[in-house]
């Protein structure tokens, strides 16, 4: 199934709207439930809605789901899903809690050495757009 | 010689007209009759033969009229007969010139009108088209993103654990079985 028959499959729009409605929710259940269930979904298109959402919701909870775990977001085994949310990163107008979660990632302890690196491949990125 | 005597002469050169006289006549400018065919207009001179013979109404001048004066009287009516004819024929030619106008002014009229009724009807189409796709675009569009936007707000309002979390579920499996079946069918 190409990228364009899946964007046009009745479900794949009633998942995209579920996940546009916990994009804007106020609640930081919201977070949580995207990082349970969206990020932990076996299609790549899912995960990378899910990444793309908490990216946009641009809160220390939700960007920390998409650059300090491994296997989500920029740290993805999916390139797509991990250049996806690196490109939400990249678009954000204010940086400034992205740039603390990536310094964070980088600096904090337990941090498994991939994600620290990715972390600051992606921040180097974020100081030069 | 008396004038009717030299009209007589006159009549009788135009119709006894020889080769040479002809000549002369077309290359004349003066003779009023030169350019005049009056050899196919004139009445046959047997017009004026009345029945009572012994009559008196021609009779009476300058000793009765002569052949020559029939001549010239023949030609004349005849002339007049013909110009009543061609009169007519003109007016019926006009008639049927200003007929054929009218004809043609009435058949213009009633193309014009068909081609206005066709011309309203094709408006009509265009604006019964340009609505129903504009009812349709207006529908898509508007009905699609408002709808989805209604739905999106709706569901931001709810709780996400509760009520968002199922659907969420829900719907990603649904997503995925179709998956399954589009790649099957592959």
């Amino acid at each position: 199934m190409t990228t364009t028959d899946i964007k046009t499959n009745k479900n794949y729009i009633r998942v995209s709207d579920i996940i546009d409605s916990l994009t804007i929710n106020p609640s930081s259940d919201a977070v949580s439930v995207l990082e349970e269930i969206g990020t932990n979904s076996s299609i790549d298109e899912v995960r990378e809605m899910t990444a793309r959402a908490l990216v946009k919701r641009n809160e220390v909870s939700s960007l920390s789901v998409v650059i300090s775990n491994k296997g989500k977001g920029i740290n993805d085994m999916s390139t797509v899903v991990a250049m996806s949310t690196i490109n939400s990163l990249l678009s954000l107008e204010d940086k400034e809690i992205a740039m603390t979660v990536l310094e964070n990632t980088i600096s904090g302890e337990g941090v498994e050495e991939d994600v620290r690196e990715n972390a600051r491949s992606v921040k180097a990125l974020m100081a030069l757009s | 010689m008396s004038t009717v005597d030299r009209v007589s002469q006159w009549s009788h050169r135009i119709f006894n007209t020889t080769a040479n006289e002809q000549n002369v006549r077309r290359e004349s400018v003066s003779n009023p009759f030169a350019k005049s065919n009056f050899q196919k207009n004139i009445l046959t001179e047997d017009v004026f033969e009345s029945t009572k013979k012994k009559g008196v109404s021609f009779t009476g001048l300058n000793n009765g009229i002569t052949q020559g004066t029939k001549r010239i009287y023949s030609t004349f009516v005849g002339s007049i007969n013909d110009f009543g004819k061609r009169f007519y024929e003109g007016i019926e030619s006009i008639k049927e010139f200003c007929r054929g106008i009218k004809n043609g002014i009435v058949s213009a009229y009633n193309k014009i009108q068909e081609i206005g009724n066709t011309e309203v009807h094709i408006g009509e189409g265009i604006k019964h088209g340009y609505e129903s796709i504009k009812n349709v675009l207006s529908y898509d569009v508007t009905s699609i993103f408002n709808t989805r936007g209604k739905n999106v707000a709706k569901m931001a309002k709810m709780d996400p654990h509760t009520e968002v979390k199922p659907m969420l579920i829900d719907s990603i499996e649904a997503l995925a079985s179709d998956m399954a079946k589009i790649s099957e069918a592959a």
